[in-house]
């Protein structure tokens, strides 16, 4: 049986319940999946559960080490560090998460045309894409910066294309393997048109590999955007995002090293997390090897 | 008699590409094949891996351009047909696949897949969808019940009589069979083919039967091409035919008796199948001929007929 | 004299035992057929005979691996590398996998007799040539130097034969050694291994599922289905008179073996795999003659000229 083929079967039920269900199964994913859900409910709901405003200042109580009310201390104005951890996480992960989602549908579409309709069009396509992989991501950020300004926009077109020439080679090694398989050729004899195999054919059985890359890409992009923030390129003040917390951090590492040392973890939690339960997911629908393959 | 399909000097020639490390080279895979298959008649088409007789399916059913020749279908000019037309007729013209275990989409349940060809060609089934499926699932010896699993749940046979079903449910005229059994167990491979033959005989159907099994194709078919690297160097009218290309008198001593007090002491032939990049001029089989002559090593022979017997030889046996 | 002798052979993995109750055995310059279809644990049988089980995950159970006088069952890993390659030789299915890419052809094969027979690799590099030689390979000197890509399926399955004969072995198992070749080539290499078993007088175990290469070349034949020995016996009385419904019908599905017009022979249904072996008679779920006691009991042997079938009606049905 071709690897495709096989593999396609086992995660037949595709992108449903029992995959996710499947990577919840070990200890691993049940920790992993609870802190993202933790961290997603933290960002959605955090009007209403953060102890203080993100952006009041309280200049008499800067600097308060860990301690009630302050949880996490403040920083330097005397903002309550947890709250801006909170808000940070809606900051991250919406950016990061739109910022994936627009590179894996416009990846997705490229690769998906390329791998299906291959010659001059495909090798324009891939050459245009490899070119973007080949700057750093700092430079293209700093490319949107220059166009369109610092911020959050900026930082979400930066990571869109940071990964783009992943989605677009992922689906495209995805389509072009699939392409020969046995049932595509028997659909085509069928009198299908080209958007019928397209659509019914080669985009559901190439989409898991691509969304399970994408979920651990959404990782990446936080860490991207942190860095982004760190460097003073992405949000800008007062929005709370993890790296720009930890810039303003620097300055009194030693004084005060709460304020760095608090969203340092979440970042690094956050990314493990993603990265674990990336990782079970993979393996309950069996697609390392598709993975690799890209 | 009426030939549904004619097919006249029929070539496909793969080239690949030079480049700085490597010539430029080109492939015969299907050179100079002419043929006609009347309705309700079964043509066998059989030969050793490499020797174009896939490639030859797939050209008579345009999955694969060809590069020369022309093809009739039922009167009508394939080659000139445009691509809205050719999916249409495509209805008519099915193939039944030699990998039944790639064949229908994993994601696919059985009844989705059966209900596919409908969908595609934008027609509507005679009766409910979930009639016409029962109907279709039963006609190839399946219980109606399989039709909400998915190809993984099923056996090799299974999938292969839904690869069946699939290629019958617009009731096509022509069935192209690919190795229909050649990656099932000997066992179901004898199922598979009474229900072929059960099927021809219902639906009045007309086969090409492609197969590496000699012994198949001698049970299966009446009349019967033998390829050798592109070439058609033998038809022989019915399966019984005495062979008068050293190729297929070959392939028949191959073919080994099941019974053990018929052991021959074959005298296999020597070497094997040459690279098909850049032939050289003359018979293909030369090499490996016993009878060989310098005229096989400079001229081709060209298929000639003789009382229906077309044999591609200088030397017939 | 009796080289292999099997009796009993129960193979497990974990809970699943995919073997049970499988016995045969043979003598030098013989060859036994082990014919049946895929899952009916043919080349299991052969893998516990070269002690490959534990590679897998499997282990022996019960019964008893007799090569040669030494009991097999239970050898440790190392003893059984020395027989391995050594005296016993293993040709399989796809030449392709099992020759290593990067080498050439002379090495892999001088290896062999370097590691099993102590020779130096000047000694063991004649000893290769020779043996590509009575293999009828032309050219065998420049052969040696040529690397597994240069060469097609046929040649490359010889080499793997001349790999198999380099430590001079008396046992030789052949797992389908030509099903992944043409019919014409399938003819040479069949031949081939006919003449090496009576020339060097090897004992040979071919495992295939087509019951023409057993006509051609066995003496002796195992039928196997699901796991089991069904019907065992000369090649001439199996085929002559087949005892097991599952013999006659792997015989009657052969096109022209009855006769050139005679109807295929089917056997409804589907080969159980190894999760759903049927309790009873194995073939029960398939066979026409199916009777209350088959779904129950386990066939006994019963012999007939010089076969033995386990079948409850053996010699009752034709």
């Amino acid at each position: 049986m071709t690897s495709t083929t096989g593999v396609a079967s086992r995660a037949m039920a595709g992108f449903g319940k029992s995959a996710l269900g499947r990577a919840f199964g070990s200890w691993l994913g049940k920790i992993a999946g609870g802190f993202l859900i933790l961290l997603l409910l933290m960002a959605i709901f955090a009007p209403w559960i953060t102890p203080f405003d993100y952006a009041a200042q309280d200049l008499m109580n800067g600097n308060t080490p860990p301690a009630w009310p302050h949880l996490l201390g403040t920083d330097r104005f005397g903002r309550d560090v947890l709250s801006r951890v909170i808000y940070g996480a809606r900051t991250s992960l919406s950016v990061s998460a739109t910022a994936i989602a627009i590179s894996v549908s416009v990846g997705m579409t490229l690769g998906a045309a390329a791998g299906y309709f291959g010659g001059l069009f495909e090798r324009v396509v891939m050459t245009v894409v490899d070119l973007t992989w080949s700057f750093p991501d700092i430079l293209i950020a700093l490319i949107f910066v220059a166009i369109i300004g610092p911020g959050l926009t900026s930082t979400m077109f930066a990571i869109a294309i940071a990964y783009l020439a992943q989605f677009t080679r992922l689906t495209r090694a995805q389509i072009v393997q699939l392409k020969r398989e046995t049932f595509i050729e028997a659909t085509i004899n069928l009198g299908a048109r080209p958007s019928h195999i397209l659509l019914r054919h080669l985009l559901p059985n190439a989409i898991a590999p691509v969304i399970v890359v994408g979920m651990l890409a959404i990782g990446d992009g936080i860490v991207l955007e942190a860095t982004l923030g760190f460097f003073g390129l992405g949000a800008q003040p007062p929005t709370p995002s993890w790296g720009a917390m930890m810039s303003s951090g620097t300055a009194q590492l030693f004084l005060s090293p709460w304020v760095i040392i608090f969203p340092g973890v979440v970042v690094a939690v956050t990314v493990v997390a993603v990265n674990l339960f990336g990782d079970e997911l993979i393996r309950a629908l069996d697609i390392r090897d598709r993975i690799r393959g890209a | 008699m009426t030939a549904l399909l004619e097919v006249r000097n029929l070539s496909k020639q793969f080239t690949s590409a030079g480049g700085p490390f490597r010539k430029a080279r080109a492939m015969h895979a299907v050179n100079d094949v002419s043929f006609d298959l009347p309705k309700g008649r079964v043509i066998g088409v059989v030969g050793e891996s490499g020797c174009g007789k896939s490639t030859l399916a797939r050209l008579i059913l345009r999955l694969i351009e060809p590069s020369a020749g022309t093809l009739r279908f039922d009167g009508q000019d394939l080659r000139a047909k445009s691509p809205g037309e050719m999916r249409r007729l495509r209805a008519r013209m099915q193939m039944v696949f030699q990998d039944p275990y790639s064949a229908i989409d994993p994601r696919y349940t059985i009844a989705r897949a059966v209900l596919e060809p409908f969908k595609v060609q934008g027609q509507k089934p005679t009766q409910l969808p979930a009639e016409e499926v029962a109907a279709l699932l039963s006609m190839v010896g399946l219980s109606p019940g399989l039709a909400s699993s998915y190809p993984h749940q099923l056996s090799g046979g299974q999938k292969q009589r839904v690869g069946i079903a699939r290629a019958l449910a617009l009731r096509p005229s022509l069935l192209v069979l690919d190795e229909p059994t050649a990656s099932l167990d000997v066992s179901v491979q004898a199922q598979i083919i009474s229900l072929l033959q059960q099927l021809r005989d219902e639906l009045g159907l007309t086969f090409l039967f492609i197969s590496h099994d000699l012994r198949l194709v001698r049970y299966f078919c009446d009349e019967i091409l033998v390829m050798y690297l592109g070439r058609v160097v033998e038809a022989l009218p019915d399966t019984d035919a005495a062979a008068r290309h050293p190729y297929t008198a070959t392939l028949r001593e191959s073919t080994f008796a099941v019974d053990p007090k018929q052991r021959r002491v074959i005298t296999p032939l020597e070497g094997e199948v040459p690279s098909p990049f850049d032939l050289p001029p003359g018979c293909a089989f030369a090499d490996r001929c016993r009878h060989a002559r310098a005229i096989c090593r400079t001229d081709t022979p060209a298929l000639v007929a003789h009382d229906g017997h077309a044999v591609a030889c200088h030397n017939p046996l | 004299m009796t080289m292999l002798e099997v009796r009993d052979l129960e193979v497990a993995f974990g809970p699943i035992a995919p073997l049970s109750g499988v016995s045969f055995s043979l003598s030098k310059g013989e060859t036994l057929g082990i014919v049946g279809e895929s899952g009916s644990g043919k080349s299991l049988a052969a893998m516990s005979v070269l002690g490959l089980l534990p590679l897998s995950g499997g282990r022996i159970t019960a019964g008893s691996i007799i090569f040669d006088g030494q009991e097999l069952a239970g050898l440790p890993e190392p003893a059984y590398r020395k027989l391995r390659g050594g005296r016993i030789g293993l040709i399989t299915q796809n030449p392709m996998t099992s020759l290593d890419p990067l080498q050439k052809i002379g090495p892999q094969v001088d290896a062999v007799a370097v590691l099993h027979l102590g020779m130096t690799s000047a000694q063991a590099r004649a000893r290769t040539v020779d043996i590509l030689g009575t293999l009828r390979i032309p050219e065998p000197a420049l052969i040696c130097n040529r690397y597994p890509h240069q060469m097609s399926g046929g040649m490359k399955q010889r080499i793997v034969i001349a790999m198999a004969l380099a430590a001079d072995p008396d046992l030789l198992v052949a797992d389908e050694p030509t099903t992944a070749l043409d019919v014409t080539v399938q003819a040479q290499i069949i031949r081939l291994l006919d003449d090496l078993v009576k020339e060097r007088d090897l004992a040979l175990v071919l495992i295939t599922h087509d019951m023409s290469v057993v006509a051609q070349t066995c003496d002796k034949v195992v039928v196997m289905y699901a796991g089991r020995v069904v019907e065992r016996g000369t090649v001439t009385a199996i085929f002559d008179a087949p005892q097991h419904p599952y013999t006659q019908a792997l015989i009657g599905c052969i096109p022209g073996a009855a006769g050139a017009d005679e109807h295929l022979t089917s056997i409804p249904g589907t080969v159980p795999t190894v999760l759903n072996y049927p309790k009873g008679c194995p073939f029960h779920t398939r066979c026409a003659h199916m009777q209350p006691i088959c779904t129950t009991d386990v066939p006994a042997f019963v012999s007939h000229n010089d076969s033995a079938a386990a079948c409850h009606f053996a010699g009752d049905m034709k």
